[in-house]
């Protein structure tokens, strides 16, 4: 649960990040609505279960990933270079 | 350290244009500890490229790489190739560093990817406050090594001002008033005799831009002899 992470305050900061990275998908104009964070215990089967199920309907409300549309219409060359 | 911050994303699209191939430099020192412009922050910006040329359909080739320091010109130079592959170069260091990156290749676009703010100190994890506006003439001896120049929205030298009240500005409330903190660290040092030191006005002749220093040991000739 929310502060009662094995790394003390760990889930608090990751909290933090994530609601960053929604920031940084609405930047991109993906809803930031895609990515949620929830807490469990490890063991916690049934609110994994949960979790999995609202995701699912969020991800049917939402429809296709915006860039797999692309996808199927044509076909853009991204190469990643390092 | 110099303290930045990336511009939005609107801002460095619009800036970029329809360039195909982008190559992103970071820098690794100021504005990589104050994630702004490190190597993360390279992978994050290419990422939010990325997705929104795959969002509209476009084609787009990043190009990533960090660099020590981008206010150095033996970290630039071998970047030649890399800059002269790309049709823009996004430069995510200070303004010093974009400004020498864009010097060093003159006939490629070189765009900001920051917003530089001020020179300051990591107050704690993710918060940096400025500190020092680089006066050329450093008071902090006489004030108990708290900058009124930066601290003051006023810059007052001999303060306070009438608006000080019980240790908060006037300007903000939020804040400190910079000559309360002066008072009472002076109080604490021994050195409150300086409180009553009038400071002559500030010199701006020797704060004229742009600036240049010229360590003794490397002028031109001999160099200055001890005398
Ligand atoms: S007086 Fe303040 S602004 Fe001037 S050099 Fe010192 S710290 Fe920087
Ligand atoms: S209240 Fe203090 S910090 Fe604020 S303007 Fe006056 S002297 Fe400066």
């Amino acid at each position: 649960m929310e502060g009662e992470c094995h790394f003390l305050e760990g889930n608090i900061r990751a909290k933090k990040r994530v609601n960053y990275t929604k920031g940084l998908l609405a930047e991109v104009k993906i809803e930031p609505e895609r990515l949620k964070m929830f807490n469990m215990g490890a063991s916690d089967a049934k609110e994994f279960a949960h979790a999995a199920d609202e995701m699912t309907k969020i991800a049917k409300e939402f429809g296709p990933s915006p860039l797999k549309k692309i996808k199927n219409r044509k076909r853009p060359a991204i190469r990643r270079i390092q | 350290m110099i303290i930045a911050e990336r511009k939005t994303f609107d801002e460095i699209k619009q800036i970029v244009g329809d360039a195909h191939k982008i190559l992103i430099v970071g820098c690794g020192t100021c504005v990589a500890v104050c994630m702004a412009g490190g190597e993360k922050e390279v992978g994050i910006l290419a990422s939010l490229l990325r997705l929104d040329a795959k969002r509209e359909g476009r084609e787009l080739e990043i190009i990533e790489t960090t660099v020590e320091r981008q206010c150095d010109k033996e970290y630039l130079e071998p970047l030649a190739k890399k800059v002269s592959d790309a049709d823009v170069v996004v430069s995510l260091a200070c303004g010093a560093g974009v400004q020498f990156l864009a010097e060093m290749y003159d006939t490629k676009r070189v765009l900001p990817g920051l917003n530089t703010r001020f020179i300051g100190v990591a107050e704690h994890e993710g918060m940096w406050t400025q500190r020092c506006m680089a006066c050329s003439d450093c008071i902090l001896g006489e004030t108990g090594g708290i900058c009124p120049v930066t601290i003051c929205p006023k810059g007052l030298l001999n303060g306070p001002c009438g608006g000080t009240n019980e240790g908060k500005c006037e300007v903000d409330n939020e804040k400190d008033c910079a000559w309360t903190l002066i008072y009472r660290r002076l109080e604490k040092t021994g050195g409150l005799n300086n409180i009553k030191k009038l400071f002559p006005p500030k010199r701006y002749d020797v704060q004229t831009k742009p600036g240049k220093v010229i360590h003794p040991a490397y002028e031109k000739g001999e160099g200055k002899a001890h005398e």
